[in-house]
């Protein structure tokens, strides 16, 4: 008996945490687009769908056990078969999930359908860190996690947006059908921001598709959502959207800084620009697995004191350049300007220790990678 | 044969009238039932795909 | 350690069972040889619990390094590298040492119980297929010792993280997967042959307990997609070390067919995890309602519905890897009938229940809290095949509270179920009604607290796989450690009954309970080493 009533006041006490549950931070967001809304609006249907048939699976099991105990003398019937009432209970289901697939259908269907899109984006997945370039308005950015180490090892005050804010959010334009054309450069990532409801994956290799069209400007924020090694907690993903004229401002400003950066490739840099310079690139792309006083960590080789490094100043940026096939080692081509890479292959033969003196200019990078290019 | 799909039939269901089911082992048959499975499968399966086919255009 | 030994074996039996470990006049070998050699199907089924609850406590304890530095958001007491190993490690060592081996254990216990013969059919095949099992696990765990740590992809191992990408260890990895695989196949072809060629004279197929068929449909389906690992684990080891892309795109391959081939088996293996449950349940609701089970023909057709429909649903685990619209669709379909056959199995031990006697012994109290937890597991599940919101839903907290409720509340109630249940049968003793109790409600305030919680966090934005989250999950994060830590530390109360229980207590008769009806029942308690050398009678209309 006691035994039942303690069932029957975690039953109670579950219904009663139902509203609860439904408010802000304890449910799906709703979002800010029309298929977010959509959505959000399938999860709840078939959420009640569920609460209800439970509420009558449970009901009836609760009362039998409660007015069918053998303690109270109750005497089994006999019966153990019952044609009708199975059918029944087959197909009633059966046609709720009838009922539930056509809205699903129809959602998923506007879902896949990323044609007309007014602005292409394409997303590449780095270990990590995501890459954003606007196709056809050369402007490209890594975004990478902007949390400092310190608020992560415990050491300061956790901000705000802890793990969910990075260095260059993605900026997109409000109402307009942006196209996300999703790739990975090394294992798969996925891509996912819940007021946006886009999560997809980056797969290497393959280019996925999908799309949005946020109707408020913003912030959203999201992360990773498929396991991609070690730093998997540390690639969120930050979209800031804006009004047209902003947007349109914005990736004027971008292109400019592009065409600057890489003018300035040309230019003579001094041994404290580069190093300055390199350990910034340093901090955000590298230290991730080579730490940041060079001394790697498991897998990763130490860069401090790394004598096949400083030996040879052109395998070293071949490395960096291209990459180690078969290992984690990426290659850093595309992600890194001219001037990132000489000034990061500069740091890298000078800090810790290494005190090689030996520097490399931009030029000769961007010489080297137009060669290579051809 | 006929016997043994609706038998598959009701397997899908999941539901089955225990005087069909004696019926369906007095048979001891199962090479019937076993064909008449595979076959409502293959059935099945083409069926949802035709579904899904459909509601996709 | 061990359950209650059965009395010694005596000379009458070599003459009728094919694996005993007598000849007359035999001098009884030393203890360890005993356990090595033996091939008595109760012997070997006492092994494989043993190791399988000793496995559940490698795996927990794994479990709880992860509930403890997820207690509070930032890194606190491992790195991501060793939190990774952890995750993947608690994942394979439940998976493939703990639950799997639980349900073969079970089923070399009662198998040959429930249907009258004398012992498993392949007996020697039998005890090979299990002692496989510590070397694989042994193997398994080592490479936690190993530089570079062990597998740290996740127990699904996506390509390529778990080829280009993975640690030196992953050879030792696969390989003990292989060996695993191949005592699983192994224990099933045994299954399978015992109970279709040795059930006692008058049993038909369809008068056998429904732990019988479910063990039977399962045999099949793990004989069916074991060789599906094997193949996509030696397609990995060619990529590791012998330079073919299967799974590298950079060499023309394709990492989505990773994932294709690895749900093909994981899918059904999630099953192969759940319908032995089923069974468990399946005798215990009917026993403690002293009443028959509502709709036998129904649940066994529904098994078998539900094990065919298992191989058309794979790529539900697939929603979000960019799939055509027309196979979406074809597996939001598919997945969503698997509801129906699941549903019938819940309303037909609900039906079972209605207008019977029922009380509340061990057994009953986790069968009953396995329904309720299971549908709630259903539920969720049922939430996740609506493709649109798996878009949300898909590799979030929401994934892992789906699945450890159908794995832990469930799958792991039945096991517990089944433990007490025949607890009598194998020692003689029923376990201490107290502790019982209090192992039970311990364990269902535990679960619950460790797994409901990540329902929310995974709903507002929580990804798997994660050793650092943002602030807005603290709260639930720190309930469902201490959830963890409750559930795990009642699980040594387990430990302590089944002790109490090897060691004595309230003698149970042959049928140990009121409403009790198959033929285990029928031998004394506990169970001598040899049973049914002559077969016994069985009666056709009990079912």
């Amino acid at each position: 008996m006691r035994t039942l009533l303690v069932w029957m006041a975690g039953g109670l006490a579950s219904a009663a945490l139902t509203p609860v549950a439904l408010a802000n931070g304890w449910n799906m967001p709703v979002g800010v687009t029309a298929l977010s809304r959509d959505i959000y609006s399938l999860h709840m249907i078939i959420f009640w769908i569920c609460v209800i048939i439970g509420v009558i699976v449970f009901g009836a099991m609760f009362y039998s056990l409660f007015r069918y105990r053998h303690s109270k003398g109750a005497k089994a019937a006999t019966f153990h078969e019952h044609t009708s009432v199975e059918v029944i209970w087959t197909a009633i289901p059966l046609l709720i999930l009838v009922g539930m697939a056509v809205p699903a259908t129809a959602t998923l269907k506007n879902m896949y359908d990323t044609s007309e899109a007014d602005l292409d984006v394409m997303v590449t997945g780095q270990q990590w860190r995501w890459r954003y370039e606007y196709l056809g308005e050369d402007v490209a950015f890594t975004s990478n996690l902007g949390t400092p180490r310190e608020q992560i090892d415990g050491t300061g005050e956790k901000g705000e947006h802890y793990l969910l804010e990075v260095d260059k959010p993605l900026v997109l334009p409000v109402g307009q059908k942006v196209r996300l054309l999703l790739t990975s450069d090394d294992v798969i990532h996925s891509w996912w921001v819940p007021d946006l409801a886009v999560k997809q994956d980056a797969i290497p290799g393959f280019v996925n598709e999908n799309w949005v069209r946020i109707e408020e400007p913003g912030i959203y924020r999201g992360q990773c959502a498929e396991l991609c090694g070690k730093d998997h907690a540390f690639m969120p993903v930050v979209v800031e959207a804006v009004e047209q004229e902003r947007f349109d401002e914005w990736l004027a400003e971008r292109q400019q800084a592009a065409e600057e950066e890489a003018s300035s490739a040309d230019r003579e840099w001094s041994m404290d620009e580069l190093m300055a310079r390199g350990e910034q690139t340093y901090g955000a792309v590298c230290a991730s697995c080579h730490q940041a006083d060079g001394q790697g960590a498991g897998n990763f080789p130490a860069l401090a004191g790394n004598e096949a490094m400083l030996e040879d100043i052109d395998w070293h940026i071949d490395r960096v350049v291209n990459g180690v096939s078969g290992t984690a080692m990426a290659s850093f081509r595309n992600t890194l300007s001219a001037v990132e890479i000489a000034a990061v292959v500069t740091y890298e033969r000078n800090a810790w220790g290494n005190d090689s003196g030996d520097s490399v200019q931009p030029s000769e990078i961007a010489e080297q990678l137009a060669e290579q290019g051809e | 044969m006929w016997q043994a799909i609706k038998s598959v039939l009701a397997a899908f269901l999941g539901v089955q009238k225990d005087s069909r089911r004696r019926e369906d082992f007095a048979s001891n048959r199962p090479g019937i039932f076993i064909a008449a499975g595979l076959l409502v499968g293959l059935v099945f399966v083409v069926l949802v795909a035709l579904v899904a086919v459909l509601a996709a255009r | 350690m061990a359950f209650h030994l059965p009395p010694k074996p005596t000379p009458q039996h070599s003459t009728a069972t094919a694996g005993g470990v007598a000849e007359p006049g035999h001098a009884k070998p030393h203890w360890l040889m005993r356990w090595l050699l033996t091939t008595n199907h109760k012997e070997i089924g006492s092994l494989y619990l043993i190791f399988s609850l000793t496995m559940f406590f490698i795996g927990g304890i794994f479990a709880l390094v992860v509930r403890a530095e997820l207690f509070q958001p930032g890194l606190q007491l491992v790195r991501p590298e060793f939190f990774n190993q952890m995750t993947t490690m608690h994942g394979l060592i439940m998976v493939f040492g703990a639950i799997m081996p639980a349900f073969v254990g079970l089923a070399n216990w009662m198998v040959p119980l429930q249907i009258g013969a004398p012992d498993m059919a392949l007996p020697r095949l039998n005890n090979f297929s299990f002692w496989l099992l510590p070397v694989a696990f042994g193997l398994l765990l080592s490479t936690l010792l190993m530089p570079g740590g062990g597998p740290n992809f996740g127990w699904t191992f996506y390509a390529p993280l778990s080829t280009t990408y993975a640690p030196p260890s992953t050879t030792f990895f696969i390989l003990s997967l292989h060996i695993a695989g191949i005592s699983s196949i192994l224990g099933a072809i045994n299954i399978i042959a015992t109970i279709l060629n040795l059930r006692a004279p008058g049993m038909r197929m369809m008068d056998m307990p429904l732990f019988v068929w479910t063990w039977l449909i399962t045999a099949f389906l793990l004989i069916a997609v074991m060789p599906v690992l094997a193949g996509v684990i030696t397609m990995m080891l060619m990529d590791i070390n012998f330079g073919t892309s299967f799974f590298n795109a950079a060499g023309g391959g394709d990492p989505v067919l990773f994932q294709h081939l690895f749900w093909f088996f994981g899918h059904p293996e999630v099953y192969i995890m759940i319908l032995p449950a089923f069974g468990i349940v399946s005798a215990i609701i009917p026993t403690f309602s002293r009443k028959r089970l509502f709709g036998y023909a129904s649940m066994v057709y529904a098994t078998a519905a539900i094990a065919l429909l298992s191989f058309l649903v794979w790529a539900h685990h697939m929603f979000v890897v960019g799939l055509p619209l027309v196979a979406e669709l074809f597996f939001m379909y598919t997945t969503m009938l698997i509801a129906v056959p699941t549903g019938v199995k819940i309303f037909n031990w609900v039906a079972t229940m209605f207008r019977g006697s029922i009380s509340f012994e061990p057994p009953m109290l986790f069968a009953l809290a396995f329904v309720v937890q299971f549908t709630v597991g259903g539920f969720s599940g049922l939430m996740l095949a609506i493709s649109p919101a798996d878009f949300q839903y898909h590799d979030t907290y929401f994934v892992v509270a789906h699945f450890h409720y159908v794995l832990v509340p469930g799958a792991l109630f039945a096991i517990l179920a089944g433990a007490y249940y025949w607890l009598p049968k194998w020692t003689g003793h029923y376990p201490h009604l107290r502790l019982s109790q209090w192992h039970f409600w311990l364990s269902v305030i535990g679960v619950n607290l460790t797994f409901f919680p990540m329902h929310f966090s995974g709903l507002a934005g929580m990804p798997r796989r994660i050793p650092d989250y943002a602030l807005q999950f603290a709260d639930f994060n720190m309930a469902a450690s201490l959830g963890a830590f409750l559930f795990g530390a009642s699980q040594l109360l387990f430990v302590l009954v089944i002790i109490k229980c090897v060691r004595g207590g309230e003698k149970a008769p042959a049928k140990a309970w009121e409403g009790a009806e198959d033929l285990e029942w029928s031998v004394p308690s506990p169970a001598p080493l040899h049973t049914f050398e002559t077969p016994p009678e069985f009666h056709p209309d009990r079912h």
